[in-house]
């Protein structure tokens, strides 16, 4: 693994319920990625198909086996990088059980998916409605280094973060569809999860309009110390490249021992606490 | 929170941006060749018309000027003119008073004495003059209502408020009134008294029975799930204003919505049909 990967954040707007265009414009800044020397492109949040999609997911949705996916690992095996982007998922074992996934793909095909787990229902969201949630952090081996995968409404909890830093995660990677009236939240939180894991965080957001809802795109890179290492363009697309020194990882934990001080008591804690919520 | 008229301070320059945008990517994805809107010389209408020209320009934006003989004053005709300069907009005026004369002349139950009932008549052609437009123009209807109204239900139902895109009806009137001076409306004009036109002297605030600056500040508390009492303690106001003010804004929530459907099937129109407004 190297110590320094090169990623680029393509904060793009999506064509809604047009899977065909957004792969076309995934292919571009993939290849334009590849050609400025990165090796991971990352996508936003349903980028696939757009966010605002109500009922149209029960069309859109397709398998990890689908020809979305099939159609991304071509790519990621031709142009040799690394992709991340998010879509709606149906589930294998059923007919319309969906699930808002990120799926990361390497130079080798598929390496895996995350399946968000915490699905924001409330104000413009309705996600509970479409989704069912995941289950389970998902940090993945990869010639890049450890990459755990999160989703937007993520950010709002700590322990997904947390989860996925201790199963490994070196760089933590959220993709997003955050419209707009929450952007101070985002530039908040995503500092706060990187600073407290001592991890790098990629944030890739939406931008563009959907259904008059406006995203606030955004996207960043923050340290291990919390610092926005490279930011994109409020509201517009974007294209942002940046750079992950991991040797960076050993200094931030040194000076703020966030895991060496973890206490697994408070845990259960928060665990007997939160049940009686 | 503390209910001070501070909380109703925004970024201006950021809302301009973002309705910008907003009215410039519907125009588009709908296909349509601009934006008509009715331009009655008072504030919203006068907002709405400054984003629509910034958004996609004047030469896009037909405003429809339409006075009518029993509440026509010069002054507002002015203003109007003023903004439709001064945003380089098209214009067009047409006087609705015979039109309103034909339909009062032949409705058999129609009253004089009754002025909401014919006051809604105004309003409601008002909005079939501007679909007309938009039907012949392929132009979008821009609506011109604010917050302070639409949560208070006071609009006429398929009048004033039908329209396509709603750019500023997520902005109190205080905000539009702000809104306004940083998009180079002239203070006057945007410190206006704001009316309705529905009949001869008709202002907005006596109707309501309360000024906007505190009407705002209740309905703020509101948005932001406060309850009454603590909003009434906060603005020093007797319990019985706010809540009359919440009943209102509740009790007009039909206003507000597509007609109530009859749930029989598996998925309802105006119920739990969902889709997006456009696909593109």
């Amino acid at each position: 693994m190297k110590d320094k990967i090169k990623l680029a954040l393509c904060q793009i707007s999506s064509k809604r319920e047009n899977k065909a265009a957004n792969l076309q414009k995934i292919e571009e800044l993939t290849k334009r990625a590849k050609q400025k020397g990165a090796a991971l492109a990352i996508f936003p949040e349903m980028s696939l198909t757009g966010y605002v999609l109500h009922d149209q997911v029960y069309e859109l949705a397709e398998p990890i086996t689908g020809s979305s996916v099939q159609q991304m690992e071509n790519l990621a095996k031709k142009t040799k990088m690394h992709i991340i982007f998010g879509m709606p998922e149906l589930c294998e074992n059923t007919k319309a059980t969906i699930y808002n996934t990120s799926v990361i793909i390497g130079p080798r095909g598929l390496i895996g998916k995350y399946r968000k787990m915490y699905l924001p229902t409330h104000s413009v969201f309705e996600e509970k409605r479409y989704f069912r949630s995941g289950h389970e952090p998902a940090v993945f081996q990869t010639d890049l280094g450890n990459i755990g995968l999160t989703i937007c409404y993520d950010v709002f909890f700590p322990e997904v973060f947390r989860l996925s830093r201790l199963k490994g995660a070196q760089l933590l990677v959220c993709i997003s569809a955050s419209p707009a009236v929450r952007r101070s939240y985002f530039e908040i939180l995503t500092a706060a999860r990187a600073l407290e894991n001592t991890a790098y965080l990629a944030y890739v957001n939406l931008s563009g309009v959907e259904d008059g809802l406006q995203f606030w795109g955004g996207s960043r890179l923050l340290s291990p110390t919390g610092d926005v290492l490279a930011k994109g363009k409020y509201d517009e697309e974007d294209f942002v490249l940046c750079e992950v020194d991991y040797t960076d990882l050993r200094t931030a934990e040194a000076f703020i021992p966030t895991l060496r001080d973890l206490r697994a008591e408070l845990f259960e804690k928060l665990k007997q606490y939160s049940e009686l919520l | 929170m503390k209910l001070t008229p501070n909380v109703l301070d925004m970024d201006f320059s950021t809302v301009e941006k973002r309705v910008c945008r907003f009215i410039k990517e519907y125009v588009e994805k709908a296909g349509a060749q601009g934006i008509v809107l009715g331009l009655s010389g008072g504030v919203d209408s006068a907002t709405a018309a400054a984003l629509s020209s910034k958004a996609i320009g004047g030469k896009n934006v037909l405003a429809l000027m339409l006075p009518e003989k029993e509440t026509f004053k010069r002054k507002d005709i002015e203003d109007a003119q003023t903004i439709a300069d001064q945003f380089q907009l098209e214009t067009q005026t047409i006087d609705m008073t015979d039109v309103l004369k034909s339909f009062y002349q032949r409705i058999p139950a129609f009253d004089p004495v009754d002025r909401l009932c014919k006051g809604n008549i105004k309003a409601r052609t008002r909005m079939i003059l501007l679909y007309f437009y938009a039907n012949k123009q392929n132009r979008i209807v821009c609506g011109t209502s604010d917050k302070s109204e639409t949560m208070m239900g006071y609009f006429t139902k398929w009048g004033d408020a039908a329209a396509d895109i709603a750019p500023i009806i997520d902005l109190y009137k205080l905000q539009v009134r702000k809104l306004a001076c940083h998009l180079g409306i002239s203070e006057e004009l945007a410190l206006k008294p704001s009316t309705p036109a529905l009949w001869p002297n008709q202002l907005a605030e006596s109707e309501l029975e309360i000024n906007y600056e505190t009407l705002d500040l209740i309905l703020y508390g509101l948005e932001r799930f406060m309850k009454s009492k603590e909003i009434a303690n906060q603005l020093d106001l007797d319990l019985t204003i706010v809540d009359k003010i919440k009943k209102r804004w509740i009790s007009n929530e039909h206003k507000r919505r597509m007609p109530l459907p009859a749930k029989l099937g598996f998925r309802t129109v105006g119920n739990d049909f969902r889709l997006p407004r456009h696909t593109y």
